[in-house]
This record gives structure tokens, sequence and C-alpha cells, in this order.
């Protein structure tokens, strides 16, 4: 268990919904990552906060983060999905799977 | 004094501008601040008052105290995504700005941009009175359930994940708090009333029925009822007439036993109603001042018109409506609700499955009139006619196709993921985009199969069908958007994407499909007709053939009034001809409702042999 609380914030590709479901076809990539929220949010109650941000619903959270900024202005939409883990930039262009989640929080 | 509503509701082509305009006129000429608006995409204000309106609020020239708008759908969506986006301009790069802008073109934000521009007028209290010259019902009715579902779908997911389809939770209580006051202006009857405009024939009856139990649930009671299009009985003295009247009688008697709200009744009138002096007259007699007869108005001495156009003969109409090189046709009836669409669609398809033609017709009509026309339950599922093998009906029901759409992602997502998942999975479809998506899903996969060789299709009036066949177009934009990490997504989203692309391909064929429009020859459907036309074709897609109904038979029109009917008829035909430029089939008016097999097969016979028309209808 980590000794404060984990901030894990995910910039999420452009999509109709959170979770992906709104679409002709669902990603199942989205639902992979939909569950292993669920999952470490249960797993970890109150330790970790996971927050996912949608770029047409609140674009507002993109501009907060300078860091995520600078890879929109850099590398453009294929950067997305973005990962932040306490503001730090984990990675990019692909979801973090269940593991290495669980890794970020144990690391702290 | 408060602000009252008036919302007019009812089929398209019943009249129901007309009786709202004439309202408005009246209204306003007793002194009451007035403001008529439409939420019709297809809308026809502008027509008649004969000046220009558009998207904002504009004086009505020659009454005072009465202004008009017309919500353009696109335009709302527009201003909203401007009003959303302006804080980003100057920060985002280019691409990310795109693709915020982009989003804007998901059916969703135009849907509940436009109910959002709807709303902001429940909320202003500068006008004594608010019409609203409403679209036609079933999307009237969706319309007004959003609010019901929106408010319900933020509520929820403020307990849950904080999203909705309409952006964050916190971003949108404002929403909320306006969605459940328009709800509850909505129900109060000192505030609101609904009136219902509906033509006395039987398929009205069971539309407006249905509308005014959906309201019910929704919990608007103030109903009242206008029954347009009376033919005045003064100038019915021939059979043909005569047995069109007493038809109008007898469904005038079944109403006013159905329904027990306060009714009216307006006269067909001899001209088109055009202008603020017809406007006038109209409002005066719905406010229950006397009727100036019919008799008296029409001028016997009018000529006997002559009607000129290139009709289609039998073969060409074959020719143009049977598959080709192996391919299956589709054939889509589009114009405005209540010209004969679904009459027109079941003639059709009748005819060409007589040919031995495996033909499915299928509706989007939530009503399904079709299975009216035919005498026939239409289910979700195709069957076919128990005295017809050849032919198959069935009808795509939006909350039918929600569910199975649910089933079906949910039933995908089993096994894979947890209980928990699943669960929130559930919570997740419940949005109210979920029913658009499914419906398009359902649409996309008739207008994709192989099984038939002729699919017709009854489709919902204009402006909607132009956004159910806009769908394939936004969604294609849509999935190129769609950025998947996954080898199984990006499979999934080629599969999208080819399916799309080969729907997209097949609608502009015109040998694959063929895009008629059904009218009445009078001013109003021809133009939204033409209207509807132009934006087809802005998409590709040329109009390939226009029926016109209801064209009274010159054999019957021996009284003044017929004779500047049909003369209107004439000028119309013309018209018609001038701005489509394509074959135009006419179909008679009958002195009975077309209703069972051998009605259709009877009118089949006319409006397949056109040559036979140029004699019976004095065509040069």
């Amino acid at each position: 268990m980590p000794e404060r609380k984990v901030t894990i914030e995910i910039f999420d590709p452009p999509m109709c919904c959170a979770s992906g479901v709104c679409g002709p076809t669902i990603d199942p990539a989205v639902l992979d990552i939909h569950e292993a929220i669920l999952k470490l949010k249960k797993e970890h109650d109150g330790q970790v906060g996971i927050e996912r941000y949608l770029l047409s619903q609140q674009p507002a959270k993109f501009m907060q983060q300078s860091e995520v900024i600078a890879r929109l202005k850099a590398v453009g939409i294929p950067a997305l999905p973005i990962t932040l883990v306490n503001g730090r930039l984990v990675k990019e262009r692909a979801y973090p799977s269940y593991t290495e989640l669980q890794a970020w929080i144990a690391e702290g | 004094m408060e602000t009252q509503y008036l919302f007019f509701s009812g089929k398209g082509g019943v009249g129901k501008t007309t009786m709202a305009c004439a309202t408005a006129v009246r209204e306003a000429e007793k002194g009451r601040k007035t403001l008529i608006i439409t939420t019709d995409p297809a809308s026809n204000l502008a027509d008649v008052f004969e000046q220009a309106i558009g998207h904002h609020i504009a004086p009505i020239a020659g009454v005072p105290n009465l202004w008009a708008m017309e919500i353009d759908p696109d335009k709302a969506t527009e201003e909203y995504r401007d009003r959303v986006l302006a804080p980003f301009r100057a920060a985002m790069p280019a691409d990310v700005l795109q693709v915020l802008e982009e989003q804007f073109r998901s059916p969703c934000t135009t849907e509940l941009a436009s109910f959002d521009r709807f709303v902001d007028f429940m909320d202003r209290g500068d006008f004594d009175l608010i019409i609203f010259d409403t679209a036609p019902t079933g999307h009237t009715i969706r319309l007004l359930e959003l609010p019901v579902d929106w408010s319900k779908h933020i509520a929820e997911s403020a307990k849950g994940s904080g999203q909705t389809c309409l952006g964050p939770v916190q971003a949108i209580q404002d929403s909320k708090a306006k969605y459940d006051r328009a709800i509850a202006l909505l129900g109060d009857p000192r505030r609101t009333r609904f009136i219902f405009v509906l033509q006395p024939e039987q398929t009205a009856i069971f539309e407006t029925e249905r509308s005014a139990v959906e309201l019910r649930r929704l919990g608007i009671e103030s109903q009242e009822l206008i029954v347009n299009g009376f033919l005045p009985a003064e100038v019915c003295e021939q059979p043909f007439f005569k047995k069109r009247y007493e038809m109008q009688q007898r469904h005038l008697a079944e109403i006013r036993q159905r329904f027990a709200v306060p009714l009216r009744q307006m006269a067909l009138r001899d001209t088109e109603v055009k202008g603020v002096a017809h406007l006038r007259d109209v409002g005066r007699e719905l406010d229950g001042q006397p009727r100036v007869t019919a008799a008296a108005t029409g001028s016997p001495e009018t000529a006997e018109s002559r009607l000129s156009m290139r009709q289609p003969d039998s073969g060409e109409l074959m020719d143009l409506l049977t598959p080709r090189n192996g391919h299956g046709k589709a054939i889509f009836f589009s114009g405005k609700g209540g010209v004969g669409k679904t009459s027109v669609s079941c003639i059709t398809a009748v005819h060409l499955a007589r040919q031995g033609f495996k033909t499915l017709l299928l509706t989007t009509d939530p009503a399904a009139h079709i299975g009216q026309v035919l005498d026939t339950p239409v289910g979700d599922r195709p069957a076919p006619l128990p005295d017809l093998p050849t032919l198959w009906t069935a009808k795509i029901d939006a909350r039918q196709a929600t569910e199975e759409y649910k089933a079906r992602i949910l039933e995908q997502a089993r096994g894979r993921h947890s209980e928990e998942m699943l669960l929130a999975l559930r919570e997740e479809l419940e949005s109210p985009c979920t029913e658009e998506m499914a419906a398009f899903d359902k649409f996309t996969a008739y207008a994709d199969s192989d099984d038939y060789e002729i699919v017709v299709f009854d489709t919902a009036p204009t402006g909607h069908t132009l956004r159910l066949l806009e769908l394939p177009f936004d969604y294609s934009h849509q999935v190129e958007l769609l950025v998947t990490t996954t080898q199984e997504g990006g499979a999934l989203r080629a599969e999208t994407r080819s399916r799309f692309d080969r729907i997209i391909a097949r609608l502009k064929d015109p040998t694959r499909s063929v895009f008629a429009f059904v009218v009445y020859p009078e001013s109003t459907p021809v133009v939204e007709a033409h209207r509807a036309s132009q934006d087809l074709a802005a998409a590709g897609i040329p109009t390939q053939l226009v029926v016109a109904n209801q064209i009274i038979p010159p054999e019957q029109a021996t009284n003044g009034y017929f004779r500047k009917r049909r003369a209107m008829q004439a000028k119309y035909l013309a018209e018609i001809e001038r701005r489509f430029h394509v074959p135009v089939a006419m179909l008679p008016l009958m002195d009975t409702e077309i209703r069972g097999l051998a009605a259709v097969d009877r009118a089949a016979a006319l409006l397949f042999d056109q040559t036979d028309q140029d004699r019976r209808l004095g065509a040069a």
C-alpha cells in the first residue's frame, strides 16, 4: 500500500461518451481500461484517485496540464490516450494495462 | 401576465403551420405580443408568411405584435459549438481544435443543440404568447421526451461516473434546472396547451390517438383538436365528392367519439392559404366567426385545366424500380408526412411483388401505417404477407432496436468482463444517444442486405429522413476519428468503415437506389420536397421520380370550387416539372381511402399505367 494518495489521470482520445459505448462499434480497449479502473478502485479503496477526461467534454482539463498540451502540440491527437501519475506523464498513444497501473500505484 | 404557450402538433401536411400562423395573426391582432417558432427542420413559415424569416426573431410585415423565428438545427449546433469552444481557440493546437469541432457533428449534439435552443424560448418572459409550430408528431414526442430522459440521465450520472453524453455533469447542472422548468411548464394547463391538427381520415385518427396518449404519459393533459380540410357540403353535389364528403363526416363522428377534448373544424379553401390576408380569414374562423361559404367565392367560369408534363410510361417506371445488373434495388419514398407516402410505398411494393420480385416493404414510421394500408400486422422482423408471399413487411422500431443493440453489446462484453463492469456498461447504454445509434444500426443492416430483390422504404418525414440518411456520412467521419489502440479495435474499425462505405456507395448509385418524392401539387409540399431533394443532391443522391398524389380527375371538377382547386394543381404540377426535371407519375384522388390489398391493387393499376392517366386526367 502506498503511503500517500496516488492520482492517476487518463486523457482519452476523441469518443462520443466517456465509456466509448456510444458508437457504432465499441473498441475493446476502451472496455478493458474501464474494467481495470473499476477493479483498482475497489482494491485500493480511497487510496487511489483515477480520473478520465474527454477532449470533447472536458477540454479545460487538457489545457490545465502543461505536459498534455505540450504533447498535443508536438504530436497532435495521436498522442492520446495520455496517462499521468501524480502529474507525471507515464504513457501515451495507448491505454495502460491493469498490471501497469498496479505497478505505478505501488511505486506511489 | 405570464407567457402562455401553444404547441401545434400533428402529421406534416395537415395544415398545422397554417393553423399555427392563423392563430398567431389572430392573437397578435387582438393585441397580444406573439412569437411563432418552428422547430421543424423542413420549416415553411417563410412560405406561409411570404417573407424571409430565418434563424432569428423577425417581425412579420403587416402584423404589429407578431414575430417569427425558424430554428435551424445546423445553426443551433453551430451556436452551441461556438459557445462551448470559445475559451479553447487560442490555446489548443489546430488539429485538436478540429477534432473538437468535428465532435459537434455527432447526431446527439445536433439533437441536443436544437432542443437547447427550443427550451431557451420557454424561459423568456418578453412575449404574451409563444406559439410553437412543432416538428411532425413522432419527432415532437421525442423532443419532448428528451427533457425527461436527459434530466434523469444527468441525475443518474451525477451519482455514477460523473459523465454523460452531454458533457461533464458540473457543466450541465444549469441545463438540468432549465430542462426541469421546461417540463413543469409543459405540464401546466394554465400556461401550456397542445393543439393537434388532423385531417378527417383514418390514419390521422390512429396517429393523433397515439400522440395524445404519449403526451399524457409525459404529464401533458391540456389537449385540443383542430380537424382541418373539410370539403364544404355546398360544393359536393357530385357523387364522387359527395362520397368523400360523407367519408370525412364519418371520420369526424369517430373523432368526436374517441377524443373527449375541445374540437374545432376548418373547411378546405378553394385557394391556398398564403399571406396575412388569408391567414386573418382562417384565424377569424378558428376563433368562432362564421365562414364565408365556398360557393360564394368560387368562380364557376374557371376554365378546364389541362395538365401537361413528362409522365413515365409503364416500361420506364418498371425499368426505374426493378433490379438491374444482378443487384438489388432500394427504393426510398421521401416527402412531407401526410402526402400519401405510405400509400404510394404500399402500392409500389405490392405491384412489384405481384410481378414476382421478392420485395421487402420497410417503414421507419413508429406508427407503422403500412400495416393499416395493407390490413396486416407489421412487426420488427420481416414477415411475408399471407395473401402475397413475395411481399415482406417490417418496421424499424427505435425502442425495440435499442433493446436489441444493448443486448448485443452486453452479450459481447459478457465473459470478458466482470459483473460490476457489465452493470456499469448497462448504465452507460441508458444514454439517449443509444436510441439514435440503434435505429441507425438497424437501418444500415437492411440497406446492406441482399436478402431481397427490392427493398421499399416508407421513410419518415423529410427532415428526419435526411438526418437518418446523413448518419452514414456522419458516422463514417466519426469512425475515422476513432483512435484505436489494439489490434482487435483496429479490425473492428476497418470493418465498420467498409460497411459505411458500402452503404454510402449503394445510396449514391442510381442503378441500385431510387429516391422518389411524393407530393401534393400544392405550394408548400412542392417547395419542401424540392428543398429536401437539393439536400439529397448535395449528398450526391439524385432524385429520380416524383409521384404527384391526389390529382382531382377532370370529369369530377364540375363546379367552380373544384375547378379552382384543379387549376391550382395544374399550376403546381408545372412547378414540379420546372423544379425537378424528372418524370412525374400521377396518382388520382380516390373517393375512398386505400385500405386492403384489393384497394391497393386498384390504385397500382392507375399509378403504373400513366398512359391511361393521360386520357383520364386530360393531359396534353
